[in-house]
Formats: structure tokens, sequence, C-alpha cells
């Protein structure tokens, strides 16, 4: 029965008149948009095919390697829970005010894909400066067809119109970004075939994410207890032991590498003796892991805070347990 | 879309939306099926009101009844509104054959469909084809052996109960007493569902001396009795709700010599070995004293309450629990002594349930008894329950007495609910729970106006300051909504003093190197505006914000761009102001400096800022 917690049938999809000559209406027809997805109600399929175009324009521009600013706060998997990604805006502080860093995996598992991926392009289109979004391993035509997002996009638009438009953009999306010189975000983790971050910023990211390759690894691999590269039991990237971060820091002259896309239930969780930390920010995963969420704030002074929280209350929606049935155990 | 909608002319075109329905209603995705059935009704204008009998129709009752569930279900729903399409209400007995079909259908979502379609449909159709079409259709369904027609022949009495003639409805009646007999759970559990709707419609209709007779009383009770002492508990926890339905119709005619009879069968129910059962009556309990409708029974039930809040299933002692106050209020009208001495001994015990959820429900009510209980009573026996839950491990029943705490505060006044309280608010003012923080501070207005400044500054002072260095933001932004709500009650001079300089002094401390308390302070002034005098906004608040100009964050620039404005506002409107130079001299060049900003938001904020400044200058 749990699965049968539906979201709302489709509201209708309204739409906001746009002109990109004249920025005064762009950022209104932009803030009309965050307006109406903050409560949570996705947008027309012509505004969106508008939003992603202007959306193109800024992150194509950004590198490979983008440059982040402190203060920032970073964050991990989302996975379309959007009123958890509100309930973390009311922990970590609304954007602008706050600056963000999003690593990766926007779509899939939750219900609201649309609505919560949407609402961070919508974001980053209006404050480019305030907030930065990299790409996830579910950022990607072929996952988000097997894990939810084209097929809520299906039912939600009526055709794959939507999917194809959200696609063809996470292509530009950047796949790292470097927090003053000294903290290594991505997605998922190092690649046997990266020694230096000189070598991601040579690397051509606008495609399909790859089979296999150092772009593919960086959205996929995972830290690991053992040493050296091991074989990745998700069948793309490797894992990466100790001595691997310790060099990969040494090199680069890193204090840490952040990552998200393993479930960690405290929500963040230290590895390679605190030189690598992996950020989940999607609570109660898939409504039923029991997880806590965290968010890492960084000052301008580098000090570093996690911040735990708990799924959104939703009055009115059936509460599912958070405990995990005996015969589970 | 629309170009189908325009009746065609040419030929070609004529044929072509049925074609297209019927190539994509074959389609091998669901998904296009789907799809295409939503567009049935643009097809039926397109095709008109004859070919839409003669030609879509017939294609539908061949294709519709085999295909996949979700396409059917869209079908059941489109048909329902096709009464103007197929020509109006004389050929609306057209659509029922093909519903009837889908009403055959194993799953219910899809089955329910169809009998609302059909229920709608009856509406415009005339006495005559009620008569001759509709009232076979549920004798059909009826008769038939399968129970799945049973289930659909259930849901079809009420649209047309009320309008047939008085022989039709008692064989309806007898019909539909059939079904709550019937040999299968799933339709008596459909049939009882259904059963309060129509004792409504009917008590609705025949309450008069004249007409009362039309009720069929006997009948009622007879197909109540069977309820109550059906073999499986999912049907027999639907007579709660007949039962209710039935003294709601006594209370209307005001007849009460069956009532004993009746309350017998809900001791029965009260006591019965299925905990569903006993559930549905703890569910509707308030709702049952209200239609008894007499202190003599009220007064019976206490007994029966006890035993419910002492149940052995934690759902029953759950749902008692919240719907304690209606009760108790209905008690104590009858004896003010028994909610005190029976009852809230109880109260106590299930404060301490083993169940959070039981807890958590008495937590959400509980303050309820305040009001009934009155002030000596709340204050000797509610409140020890209330300090212990709040001190319960389990947040939600924290967070349940605090967010109810108002109720309490009009029985016993402020003054003793803080001293006996306050201990525990303060002990919850750091709860690792945020929502719970956040259910304090927003006590905390309505605890300053009533405690005075003195006993406020004493007690909650130091905590207000402290919720501005929470590491959550929404308790940062509602505790300086609260400095802003404090310095209303308690005024500038106050305001100076206590908020103010503490802030002040946050500036020369080692925290204020940090972005987020920095902009927390900027925060704070910002709100200070609109309750502070302009004089007071000169000589304290804008310098500190002038100051954060040239702050190494932007996020703190653009703020300052936004606040500025503000004080603009405020200095070169309000009334008492003598401070309007201090806009052209000093707000205005830092407005221009953040213009040149480095940062593309500081420079947007700055503009806007300054836009509006220059339009309200050029206004006054």
């Amino acid at each position: 029965m749990e699965d049968a917690i539906e979201q709302q049938p489709s509201t209708e999809l309204t739409q906001v008149p746009i002109s990109t000559t004249n920025p005064t209406t762009q950022i209104n027809t932009l803030e009309g948009w965050i307006e109406q997805l903050s409560q949570c109600k996705p947008l027309s399929e012509e505004s969106v095919k508008q939003l992603c175009a202007m959306a193109v324009e800024v992150v194509k521009d950004e590198q490979n390697v983008q440059p982040v600013q402190v203060p920032v706060t970073i964050c991990g998997d989302i996975h379309g829970q959007f009123h958890d990604l509100m309930e973390l805006f009311k922990i970590g502080g609304p954007c602008p005010d706050t600056n963000y860093l999003f690593m990766g995996d926007y779509v899939d598992r939750g219900y609201y894909s649309v609505e919560t991926v949407s609402f961070l392009v919508a974001m980053k289109v209006r404050y480019p400066k305030r907030i930065t979004i990299l790409r996830g391993n579910h950022e990607s035509r072929q996952i988000t067809q097997v894990y939810g997002f084209y097929d809520e996009c299906f039912r939600k638009y009526g055709s794959a119109n939507v999917w194809k438009t959200f696609t063809d953009l996470f292509d530009y999306f950047p796949i790292t970004a470097l927090v003053e010189n000294s903290i290594f975000c991505l997605h998922g983790g190092l690649s046997p075939m990266i020694e230096t971050i000189d070598q991601v910023r040579e690397l051509n990211r606008f495609q399909e994410v790859p089979h296999e390759g150092p772009m593919c690894d960086l959205l996929w691999s995972d830290p690991d207890d053992r040493g050296g590269w091991g074989i990745s039991p998700r069948g793309a990237g490797f894992t990466f032991g100790q001595d691997i971060s310790e060099q990969f820091n040494h090199t680069n002259g890193l204090s840490l590498t952040a990552r998200a896309h393993q479930l960690v239930m405290d929500g963040y969780s230290w590895s390679h003796q605190d030189l690598v930390v992996t950020i989940f920010s999607a609570p109660n995963y898939c409504y039923r892991c029991g997880n806590q969420a965290a968010i890492m704030e960084v000052d301008e002074n580098h000090n570093r805070d996690f911040l735990q929280y708990d799924p959104s209350v939703r009055p009115g929606e059936p509460t599912v347990t958070r405990k995990t049935p005996d015969y589970f155990l | 879309m629309s170009a189908v909608a325009a009746p065609p002319n040419n030929t070609v075109e004529e044929l072509y939306p049925i074609a297209l329905l019927m190539d994509e209603l074959r389609h091998d995705d669901v998904a296009s099926r789907v799809q295409a059935m939503k567009r049935l009704d643009t097809i039926a204008i397109a095709l008109g009101p004859e070919r839409t009998r003669e030609e879509l129709l017939p294609f539908l009752d061949n294709v519709v009844p085999d295909d996949e569930d979700e396409v059917v279900a869209i079908a059941a729903e489109e048909l329902g509104k096709f009464v103007p399409y197929v020509g109006g209400p004389q050929y609306a007995t057209l659509l029922i054959p093909i519903l009837e079909k889908i009403t055959a259908c194993e799953e219910p979502i899809v089955r329910e469909k169809a009998v609302d379609s059909l229920n709608f449909i009856s509406e415009s159709l005339s006495d005559e084809q009620i008569v001759h079409e509709f009232i076979p259709l549920i004798s059909r369904l009826a008769k038939e052996k399968w129970f799945s027609l049973h289930i659909a022949a259930a849901g079809l009495f009420k649209s047309i109960i009320i309008r047939v003639s008085p022989d039709l409805r008692l064989d309806l009646i007898k019909l539909f007493s059939e079904l709550i007999q019937d040999d299968s759970p799933m339709v008596r559990k459909s049939a009882a569902s259904h059963l309060p709707g129509l004792i409504d419609l009917l008590a609705e209709n025949f309450s008069t001396p004249s007409t009362v007779g039309e009720f069929h009383w006997d009948l009622i009770t007879l197909m109540f009795n069977s309820l109550v002492k059906d073999n499986q508990d999912s049907v027999k926890f639907l007579s709660v709700d007949v039962l209710i339905a039935i003294l709601k119709f006594l209370k209307k005619i005001n007849e009460k010599q069956y009532t004993e009879e009746l309350f017998a069968s809900l001791i029965s129910l009260i006591d019965d070995m299925s905990w569903r059962v006993r559930y549905m009556v703890a569910d509707r309990f308030e709702q049952l004293v209200i239609n008894f409708d007499d202190d003599q029974y009220t007064l019976k039930l206490v007994p029966n309450l006890i035993s419910l809040m002492k149940d052995n299933e934690a759902e029953v002692r759950k749902a008692i629990s919240k719907q304690l106050p209606g009760f108790c209020k209905a008690v104590n009208r009858a004896d003010s002594s028994l909610v005190l001495n029976e009852i809230v001994p109880v109260v106590s015990q299930l404060s301490m349930d083993e169940s959070e959820a039981v807890r958590s429900a008495l937590a959400s009510e509980v303050t309820g008894l305040a009001p009934i209980l009155g002030k000596e009573a709340t204050i000797e026996y509610l409140l020890p329950v209330f300090v212990e839950m709040l001190k319960d491990e389990f947040s939600e029943v924290r967070l349940n007495i605090i967010s109810n705490l108002q109720q309490v505060n009009e029985v016993i006044g402020i003054q003793l609910l803080s001293e006996s309280l306050l201990p525990a608010i303060t002990a919850l003012a750091n709860d690792k729970l945020w929502r719970v923080r956040l259910a304090i501070i927003e006590q905390i207005p309505l605890l300053a106006e009533q405690l005075g400044v003195a006993f406020f500054d004493e007690a909650l002072g130091q905590l207000c300051m402290e919720w501005l260095w929470d590491p959550v933001y929404s308790i940062r932004e509602a505790a300086v909504l609260n400095l802003q709500k404090l310095t209303k009650f308690f005024g500038e001079e106050w305001c100076k003093v206590e908020l103010i300089k503490r802030l002040l002094a946050k500036k020369q401390s080692k925290e204020f190197d940090n972005f987020i308390c920095r902009i927390t302070c900027l925060f704070a002034f910002d709100k200070l505006i609109s309750v502070l005098s302009p004089h007071a906004i000169a000589t304290e608040v804008f310098p500190f914000i002038d100051s954060l100009k040239t702050d190494q964050v932007p996020n703190i620039r653009f703020n300052v761009a936004k606040s500025l404005l503000s004080i603009s506002e405020k200095l070169l409107t309000d009334p008492t102001s003598n401070e309007k130079s201090l806009v052209v001299r000093s707000i205005k060049p830092s407005l221009e400096k953040l213009l040149n900003d480095e940062d593309v938001d500081v420079r947007y904020y700055a503009g806007k800022s300054l836009n509006t400044l220059n339009e309200f200058l050029e206004n006054n």
C-alpha cells in the first residue's frame, strides 16, 4: 500500500510569457517559474524548453572543474524528493542568501523528479553565481529510462519531449567543482586514468555519460576500505582505497574530496581518515530507508559544519513508518 | 485538437478521426491507448451524435472490455460524460450496455468508475427510462452469479432510490437487503458501506409523519441487525456508520422507543472480540454520543470509554484518545464530577502509554480537557500530565502539547501556566528536533505579552538571543522575527538595551568572523526597521548595516543593498522623521558604490533598490 502514495494528478501546466530581449522581463519570467515550481507545480512543456535553452547558455561556459568560492553549502543526492529539497533550504537557508553546490542525482526514484530538476535549473539560470549544479550518474539518458525520470515525464506531460530536453541539457552540466583550490567535489569518485585535476579539465564532457573511461569513473566510483583500485560491484567506475585518496589529495594540494552517490545512514560519512567525505541529502531515501540527510556548510574561513535533517513534514499525507519491519533484519 | 473539433465537411477528413482512434486504440503501447481514450470526447464531437451512436459505440463495445485496466478505466470515466454526444437523454440508455460490461471487471478502480458514470447518466434519464432500463440493469447485476456484479449493483441504488414510485422503492430496498446478506463478504462489505448514504437519503425525504412509512424501518433495522451479527469483522465494523445514520434519523423524527435496543447493539460492538470493530466504535465515539443525544446513555458509556482507553490494541487506544474532549464535554453536561473522578485518572495512565502513537494522539487532544475541567482542576490534575508529556522521549508528543498551550492559557492564565511549565519550556528550547524549538519560539510573543518585561527578561531574555545562533536557518529566521515582535510589546528603549546592545557586542566577538553570524545580525537589524523610530534607525541601525557594505561575502553585500532601501522608505515616510537628509547624504552614495560591485547579484539588487529609491524621491 505504501507504494500507492501518489502525487496529485498533474495540475494544469501553466506558462509564463517570456521575452529574451529584455533582461528585466527575463528575470521576472524566471522568478515566476521559480515561484510556481516552489509550490511543486511543474512548468509547461514550452516553458521547460525555454528554461533549458537558457540553462545551456549558462552551464556550457562553466568548466569541467568549476571553481567555487566560500562560503558555500555542499549537498548530495536529492533523487526527486522535492519536499525534502525544500526542507534542505529550510535548514541551510534560502538561495540566493546562501550559496549552494549540488553534487548531482536530482532525478529518479522520488515522485517529483520533474519539479526538483526544473527548480534547481531555474535557480541556476536566475542566480548562476550563487548555485552550482554538477552532473550525477543519474543525469543520463540510459539511467533515467530505468529509474523513473523518463516515466515521470511521460506521465506528467504525455510525451517524452521534456525528458529529451532535460537529458540534452545534462550533457552540458559541469562534472566536478573545486572549492577555493582546497575541496574537490564530484558525484562519484576518482578514476585510475586521472592523476591530476588538470587531466579532468582536458576531458570532453559534452556527451552522454560513457560506459567506461575517466568521465564515467568520476560519476560512478566509490571509496573502499581495501587499498588500491578495485572492480566496482555497480558495473561502472571503480572502488578506490585510502592510498589512492592520499596520493590524489597530495598531488593536487587538496584538503578534502567531497562526493555523494552512496546512501549513508547519518547523511554524511568520513572515509580514508578524513580525506574523503560522502554527503547524501535525500532523507528517508526512496521514502523507506530511514536514513538522515545532511549538508556540509563551509564558511569563509574553511571551517566545516554538518547539518543533519529528517524528512519534511507534509500534513495530510500518510506517514510511512520509518522502522524497518523485523523480517528484513 | 481544435482542428478536430470543427465539424468536418470533406469525406476524407470525416473518416479520419474514427480511423485514427481505431488505429491508436489498437496500438501496442498501453500509454498510447490511454492517450487515445482520453480524447474520446473530441472524437465524438467531431463525429456528431448519429455516427457516435452508430459507429463509435459499437466499436468501443467491441474493443474496450478486453483491454488493459488502465485503458478501460479511462473509457468508463469518459463514457459518463457522453449523454450530450450521443444526442441527448433519449439516447442515453445506449451507453448502459457497454458500462454494464465494464462493471464485470474485477479491478475495483475500473468498476467504481463505471458505477460512477452510470449514476451520473441516471440523472439525465426520464422516469420511463429508469423503470424500463435502469432498474432492470440493477436487478440483472444483483442476480448474476459473479460477485463483482453484485458489488456494482450495490453502488447504483443511491441515484434513483428517492425518485422511483413507492412500490418500486420497496422492491429496491428488499433487493438491497439481499445484497446486505449476500454469500460473498466482499459484496456485503460494499453494500454495508453504501447503506449509511441510503439511510441519509431516506431520512432526508421521508421524515414527516405522513411519509415516515416510506423509510421502511423494518427492513432498515433488519439490515442493521444482520450487519451487527455478521461473522466477518470487515463487514461488521461498517455497522457503526449505519448505526450513526439510523440514530440521526430517529433524532430527526424525535422517536425514542428503539433507543434501548440500539444501545444494546452498540454495547455488543464495543465488547466485540475483533479490535477492528472496537476501533471503529472508538473512532466514532463522539458522533455516537451526540446522536444518542441522551444524558442517560452518555453516562452509561463512561465505563465503556474507560475500557476502550485500556484496550489491549494500541490503534483502539489511539482512536479513543482523539475523542476525549468531545465525549467529556457531553459527560460534563450530565454529571460534572465524572470527568474528574473517573476519566482523568485513566488519562494520566494513557499519557504514559507504551505506544508513542497513542501518546502523540493524546497529546494533540488532552489540552482540550482544560476548558471542561475549569481552572482549579486543570491546575491540580492536568498540569502534571502536561509537564510529563513535555518531557516525553518522542518529539511529536512534546510538539503536540506545545502547539496547543493556548487553550490552557485561556483557562488558567499565563502566570500559572508559565510558572509550572517554564522549566519544561526552557528545557525544550534546546530540543534536538528543530520543529520543537520552532514551536517554542512561536509561543514566546504570547508569553512575553502576558509576563511583562521584568519577568520576561529574567526568564526568557537570554534564550531569545541564543536562538539567533542556532545551526538551523529556520530557527534563526524565527528568532529574528521574534525580536521584532518583542520590540513591538516592550518598546524602543527596551530594544536598545536588551537587543541592539547585545547584537553590537556580537560584532566584537570572534563569531562575527563567520558569515552566518554576520548575515543573521544583518537580518535582525533589517527586521527592526519597521518597529523602531527614525531616530533610532539613523543612529543605531543604519551605521551597522552600512558598515557591512564592504563585507567580503557578496551575499551580505546584496542584502545590505535591500536593507538600505527599507531604511530609506522608513526615513522618508515616517511622519516623525527628522532624518530625511540621511537618505541623500549617505544611503544613496552607498547604493551607488554597490552598483559598481564586482558581483553580478550585488549590482542587480543595488540597481533595483536605487531605481525604487529614485522613483520615490521624484514622487515626493
